[in-house]
């Protein structure tokens, strides 16, 4: 038999139950899209966070006040005697000139009403800062200047707002030298934040960012501040940074980690913590991690669902045509001659079904899913329909295998 | 005329035939020992009533079933010691089959049930096409060709079958109730194709019940719980043969 030969009859072993084959076809089909498919969107959110721990900078540790807040117990204590994390210490560790230390960024936050003329907006953020916050995080200045150091000595009613907040408040026009109500200071608009794509539930892009001073005086008050971003003069230097600013600070708040504190002996907890970003980033990342992991072995499971489905059917076709392959046995076929044809004909319908699964998951991938640009993981391809494949092969020549092996008599009288 | 001829040259042999279905106390014994010769161009009828084992007989003869004991030679050749492959070779070269339930493959077009022995047989495409339609014009058949087995009567079906079985030239048909589905028209009809086989030097057994059948045989054989009861050579049917090998 030519190749050409082979596949007609193939085709016509396929046509002779359409639904049946259809439905191997399906099962096939959904079986390997499922697994090029989820394990894209796994490895594109793997791919996007990757992208954020870049985007943020690796060079940067954040300082937060701990403790203190009324959770009681001997960590209440020991912050008792401690001094805060205030503008003043922050002052101070700048003015240390710490070496591995480039910038000290202090900043408040809270949350207020900011209106315009023709819009209000609640509960938004207000940041007060320094302007070296927008050269150390990721928030640069899209339009317009930053306030200048000049603005927080004077803590000048000065704002830089984000993209999302300056098109809610001013819907017409710039919102540059626009005057805005926060809380009831008026403000004036003097900058406008890049965009920058948000992880959080928080918008970042609706956010009023102005001098701390300021920002202390009319709003929080001179007590401690949230945050300290502390930038190291690299990425290879924020271990280094990191130690020395521990140091400082244990001395300038009066923290001893050594000593104990109350009556139980243990170590008094430190008045704060320092995370360094690309650590939070990293736990992300290995979450996103076992998300593509759990997504495969989903995935796995869908193709293992429609391997039994396609081996079902496989099953019932091959035993359904026993008596065919009696009549061909008593023709003179042998037992490689039967196997061949089922052969021929199970890859034929399997690679089929895979590939038109494998072009569904690619043509899905295209589009985002939940948020995620799903990227095809190479490897996928080849796996999806290789066990798709192998599956219908094996259990469409195995059975077929079996009744080939009959006398031809017993094939005859099957059914 | 066969009469004042030497014993043609046989065929195939059977010498001490067994075959035995389970075992102990429950063994169906289905034949009993049967010592056959068929001679070249020879016309048998195997005729017996049903469960006389005349279909075990025509099983074993096909190689379509392997007796329990027994030997049996086909052209020279010691059938028992032959493996799957040597066998289907057999099959496939040497023997010509008619089921009584046609066994055509349905979704296949008459003429390519015709050539499906020939595709085994590893013959070329262009020579497969030729010896099929020749082997369909031999029974009446050629303007068919194309027709799935579904879109023929019964005994156009039988008529196929009878190609197929005689395209690969076979040393001998082998018929099985070849006329049991079939109405009387479609039988003479089917009836006559064997002779006429027959009378161009076909070697053929039939397997039958029907003495309207087994009278046209040159040689009838009677099966009986097993055993062979009886086997008579007539000479109506050469009377009958030679009239329609005249035509």
């Amino acid at each position: 038999m030519t190749v050409g030969e082979l596949l007609s009859s193939a085709l016509r072993g396929i046509t002779a139950n359409r639904l049946r084959s259809a439905l191997t076809l399906l099962g096939v089909m959904i079986g390997v899209a499922a697994v090029i498919l989820l394990l894209a969107v796994g490895n594109g959110s793997s791919t996007r966070i990757r992208d954020l721990i870049t985007q943020l900078g690796t060079n940067t540790l954040t300082v937060r006040a701990s403790g203190g807040f009324g959770f009681g117990g001997p960590g209440a204590v020991a912050a008792d005697s401690t001094r805060k994390l205030t503008l003043q210490v922050a002052d101070q560790l700048a003015a240390s000139k710490l070496g591995h230390v480039a910038a000290v960024v202090p900043q408040v936050d809270t949350a207020l009403t900011v209106s315009s003329p023709s819009a209000t907006e609640d509960a938004t953020t207000l940041i007060g800062t320094t302007p070296d916050y927008f050269t150390v995080t990721t928030n640069r200045i899209g339009s317009g200047t930053a306030f200048t150091g000049a603005d927080v000595a004077a803590a000048a009613k000065t704002a830089v707002i984000g993209t999302t907040l300056a098109s809610e408040l001013f819907p017409a026009g710039s919102a540059l030298g626009r005057s805005i109500d926060v809380d009831g200071t008026t403000f004036t608009v003097v900058g406008i934040l890049q965009n920058v794509s948000s992880t959080g539930v928080q918008d970042a892009d609706s956010v009023v960012i102005a001098p701390i001073s300021r920002v202390q005086r009319s709003f929080t008050g001179f007590g401690p501040i949230s945050t300290l971003t502390v930038e190291a003069t690299s990425a290879d230097d924020v271990a280094a940074a990191q130690g020395e600013t521990e140091v400082m600070l244990d001395q300038l708040l009066g923290y001893d980690p050594h000593a104990a504190a109350g009556t139980n002996g243990r170590p008094a907890p430190a008045p704060y913590t320092i995370t360094d970003q690309t650590q939070l980033l990293q736990t992300a990342a290995a979450s996103a991690q076992s998300f593509t992991v759990l997504l495969g072995a989903v995935a796995a499971i869908s193709l293992l669902v429609g391997g039994i489905g396609v081996t079902n059917v496989m099953l019932v076709t091959v035993t359904e045509r026993t008596r065919e392959i009696g009549i061909r046995k008593a023709l003179g076929a042998t037992r490689g001659a039967i196997l061949g044809q089922f052969l021929v004909e199970a890859a034929t319908l399997t690679l089929l079904g895979g590939v038109l699964g494998v072009v569904i998951a690619l043509v899905g991938a295209r589009f985002p899913i939940n948020g995620t640009q799903p990227e095809v993981l190479g490897f996928s391809i080849p796996l999806a329909l290789g066990v798709s494949v192998a599956i219908g092969v094996f259990f469409g020549v195995y059975p077929a295998g079996r009744a080939a092996a009959m006398r031809p008599i017993q094939a005859l009288r099957a059914i | 005329m066969t009469a004042t001829l030497a014993p043609p040259p046989p065929v195939l042999e059977l010498r001490g035939i067994r075959q035995t279905y389970g075992s102990g106390d429950t063994a169906v014994h289905a034949l009993r020992g049967i010592d056959l010769t068929v001679g070249r161009g020879e016309y048998l009828a195997i005729m017996g009533p049903s469960g006389s084992g005349k279909s075990t007989l025509m099983n074993l003869l096909g190689c379509l079933d392997v007796a329990s004991s027994g030997g049996y030679v086909l052209e020279g050749r010691d059938v028992a010691s032959l493996d799957e492959r040597a066998l289907a070779r057999v099959r496939n070269r040497r023997i010509g089959f008619v089921f009584q339930s046609f066994n055509l493959i349905p979704r296949m077009s008459a003429l390519a049930n015709v050539e499906l022995p020939l595709v085994y047989g590893r013959v070329r495409r262009a020579e497969r096409r030729r010896r099929a339609e020749e082997a369909l014009e031999l029974v009446g058949l050629a303007d068919r060709a194309a027709h799935l087995p579904n879109a023929l009567s019964g005994g156009q079906q039988q008529r196929v079958a009878i190609a197929r079985a005689l395209v690969t030239d076979p040393a001998i048909l082998l018929a099985d109730e070849p006329t049991g589905n079939l109405d009387s028209a479609s039988t003479d009809d089917v009836l006559e194709i064997l002779h006429r086989l027959w009378a161009a030097g076909r070697t053929i057994v039939v397997i039958t019940h029907e003495d309207a059948v087994g009278a046209r045989a040159a040689r009838v054989v009677h099966l009986r719980d097993g055993l062979l009861v009886g086997d008579v050579r007539t000479g109506d049917a050469v009377a009958v043969a030679s009239t329609v090998g005249s035509r």
